[in-house]
């Protein structure tokens, strides 16, 4: 089956932290989106009202009637407590905006004046609705920002009492947002969660809303028609591929499918066959070493520190010294005066611990790629072998206290001044137990007890490994991942594991030069693969899928 | 099956050669290549070239496969010879062509039966001869 050019095939890399989607044979994904996505709870639901007696049915028409819906948005959290008598699911289209909105209409019995309740859920942003009708364009666009949370009274006429949907039904239906522009959106309670704990996924809901944000909104493509290459991480376990290959059959109707190790398509995109790969990315650092194509399960190490947990010790040791950063949302600023700003703090006292932390998360990932570098050496003649002892507390400032400091602004124009955290923060890779030493971080003393620094993971992964390819793994370790962009992390992990190596042994540490196929090595090796002819022979088809179940995926994809 | 593998196809002339030059002995190396969704033979070298002329005749920016049949003296004055496999994946090598190698060296290799070491370079230091010479040892 030779059909490698006529359709190209999706690649989807789902990351602990971001997700790169695009076409095979490209360069580049065409979106790289967070993995995270949010959602508004069980309560605080944006809900729809529609005056019957202005739109007179007109609503639910297929085409386009959005126009003469005549709507506001409203949160009312204290909904959940009645029961709904009826409810009455219609679909409209919007085609004009091209939203799809889910309304649940409950109609209200016996008042005279009805009500109609709908229940929004709202796939892609809302902000983009435009008002037909000028009567109404000022009651819209105050619906948009649904962050003000205020209940607004009815129309006189309608003395309505409303009937919301049971808590159940509610809660399935959970209203979510992906995509960086609608996490960038503050709204009131909403949550920030990741499908992604570990490595592993622990939310399939999640994980198909992320597809379906990649392939709909992202690539505008229907799966129907594209086979799919999907990254998955090196540990993940049978019941998981199993799953992936039946919601990717079943749901998406793919007519193909191919999942491949992470650590094998980085490997084999920088020409080797056998290797150990060092992904560090946002959510995890994972050292897989690879044998002519093959992961050696066995000897895979995993350690939490990942690009994530390096911004929240920037956050934390930054707030220790008196400097917060304040989350974007939280402040207005404006010029006042050519080149003079003026900040004025916002309060929104709704807004989630989980959104906040999101926020700062994305500002002081900013700060830590911009300043922060891995310093050649450890802290002065701590052996990061038994760090554990109680002078480390002692020698952590004094070590690092006559670097200069760097200046960062900001966004709300605050100019802070960054010294030896540049060079902490990433030593924190290398020496986990630094972590005690960062005020605030304290909760992770316990488990950066159980991990080891970088080179120490190298080392046993290779001596789990057989004796005949350690050589081999010492002298092709490839580093990957979105973390390995940090400036001297190669050179250091290669020092390190010069003086930890065995003598005979000749380690090399290799990153592509190249920033872009660093960070997206998985991506880029998923893309050429599903890119070639030959390879066309090797998807999991649909008809095999039909023919013997999920299960056959361990067999077409080892 | 290695995970992600390619499935590119194997010419029958590569075996033949190799064949060849495991019991004929009439090469000293075989250079092979990927076109056209298929490994082909290249380049073969006849016994009197050296390892220089092998390492030479491999493209500076390009990958390859390549067996090369090495000849040496053991410490107890031993004749011996050895097949050694280099895949051939210099960095300077465009991503793609990185990955096509990689991704079929796997099932090419076992189509060639008796290789006694398997080497591999991405760039000329990592199958110096110094390193070619401690590996049959």
């Amino acid at each position: 089956m030779y059909g490698g050019d006529e359709v190209s095939a999706i690649v989807i890399d789902l990351g602990s932290h971001t997700c790169k989607a695009g076409y095979a044979g490209e360069d580049a994904p065409k979106a790289v989106f967070p993995s995270e996505l949010s959602t508004v709870g069980t309560f605080g639901y944006a809900y729809v009202f529609i005056n019957v007696k202005r739109c007179s049915g007109k609503q639910f028409d297929r085409n386009g009637a959005a126009g003469a819906l005549n709507f506001r948005l409203f949160t009312i959290p204290s909904l959940h407590a009645t029961k709904t008598s009826e409810v009455k699911f219609t679909e409209v289209v919007l085609t004009k905006v091209s939203l799809w909105l889910f309304f649940a209409v409950a109609a209200h019995e016996g008042k005279e004046d009805q009500i109609e309740l709908m229940l929004v859920k709202v796939v892609g942003s809302i902000d983009q609705m435009e008002p037909d009708d000028p009567d109404n364009s000022d009651k819209n666009s105050a619906s948009i920002p649904d962050s003000k949370s205020v209940v607004r009274p009815f129309d006189a006429d309608s003395k309505s009492v409303v009937r919301p949907f049971d808590a159940e039904k509610s809660k399935g239906k959970r209203k979510l947002y992906v995509g960086s522009q609608a996490l960038g959106y503050r709204r009131d309670h909403m949550e920030v969660l990741s499908p992604i704990k570990d490595g592993v996924v622990v939310d399939w809901e999640i994980v198909e809303n992320i597809w379906d944000h990649a392939l709909r909104d992202c690539l505008l493509i229907d799966p129907k028609e594209h086979p799919m290459l999907l990254a998955e991480p090196s540990s993940n376990s049978q019941q998981q591929r199993e799953k992936t290959a039946e919601l990717m059959f079943e749901k998406y109707k793919v007519p193909a499918l191919f999942l491949a190790k992470n650590a094998v398509l980085t490997s084999f995109a920088s020409g080797r066959a056998t290797s150990l790969v060092v992904d560090s990315g946002g959510g995890s650092t994972t050292i897989a070493p690879v044998h002519d194509g093959y992961v050696l399960q066995k000897a895979v190490q995993s350690s939490p520190i990942g690009g994530e947990f390096l911004s929240d010790c920037l956050m934390k040791s930054l707030e220790s010294k008196g400097l917060t950063i304040k989350p974007r949302y939280s402040f207005k600023r404006k010029e006042i005066r050519p080149g003079e700003f003026q900040t004025v703090d916002l309060d929104f006292p709704n807004t989630t611990e989980s959104y906040r932390l999101y926020s700062q998360r994305v500002i002081a990932g900013d700060i830590k790629e911009c300043v922060c570098r891995a310093p050649d050496t450890p802290y002065d003649g701590v052996n990061p072998m038994n760090t554990y002892s109680s002078c480390i507390l002692s020698f952590a400032e004094s070590s690092y206290s006559n670097i200069p400091m760097t200046p960062y602004e900001l966004p709300d124009g605050q100019t802070i001044e960054i010294g030896a955290d540049r060079f902490k923060i990433p030593d924190v890779l290398f020496n986990p137990s630094l972590v005690q030493t960062i005020p605030g971080m304290e909760s992770f003393a316990e488990t950066a007890a159980l991990v080891r620094g970088l080179p120490q993971m190298v080392i046993e992964s290779i001596n789990k490994c057989d004796v005949d390819i350690r050589r081999e793994l010492f002298s092709s370790i490839l580093l990957s991942g979105g973390t390995a962009s940090m400036q001297q992390l190669k050179e250091r992990l290669e020092k390190d594991l010069l003086e930890e190596s065995p003598q005979a042994a000749r380690v090399k540490v290799l990153a592509s030069g190249n920033a872009t196929e660093r960070r997206f090595s998985v991506w880029i090796g998923g893309s050429i693969l599903a890119s070639l002819g030959s390879f066309q022979q090797m998807w999991f088809s649909k008809s095999e899928y039909e023919e013997h179940g999920a299960s056959y995926i361990q067999r077409k994809c080892p | 099956m290695a995970n992600a593998a390619s499935g590119m196809a194997v010419d029958d002339e590569c075996k033949l050669k190799f064949s060849e030059l495991k019991t004929k002995r009439n090469y000293r190396y075989i250079i092979f290549k990927i076109e056209a969704q298929k490994v082909v033979v290249e380049k073969v070298g006849s016994p009197e070239e050296s390892y220089e002329d092998f390492s030479a005749a491999l493209p500076a920016d390009e990958c390859r496969y390549s067996v090369f049949d090495f000849d040496f003296t053991t410490e107890e004055n031993c004749q011996k010879s050895k097949i050694f496999f280099i895949a051939w994946s210099p960095e300077t090598a465009r991503v793609r062509m990185k990955m096509v190698y990689a991704s079929s060296k796997d099932r090419f290799k076992r189509e060639l039966d008796g290789i006694q070491v398997e080497l591999q370079a991405t760039d000329p230091s990592e199958m110096s001869f110094d390193i070619i010479k401690s590996r049959a040892l």
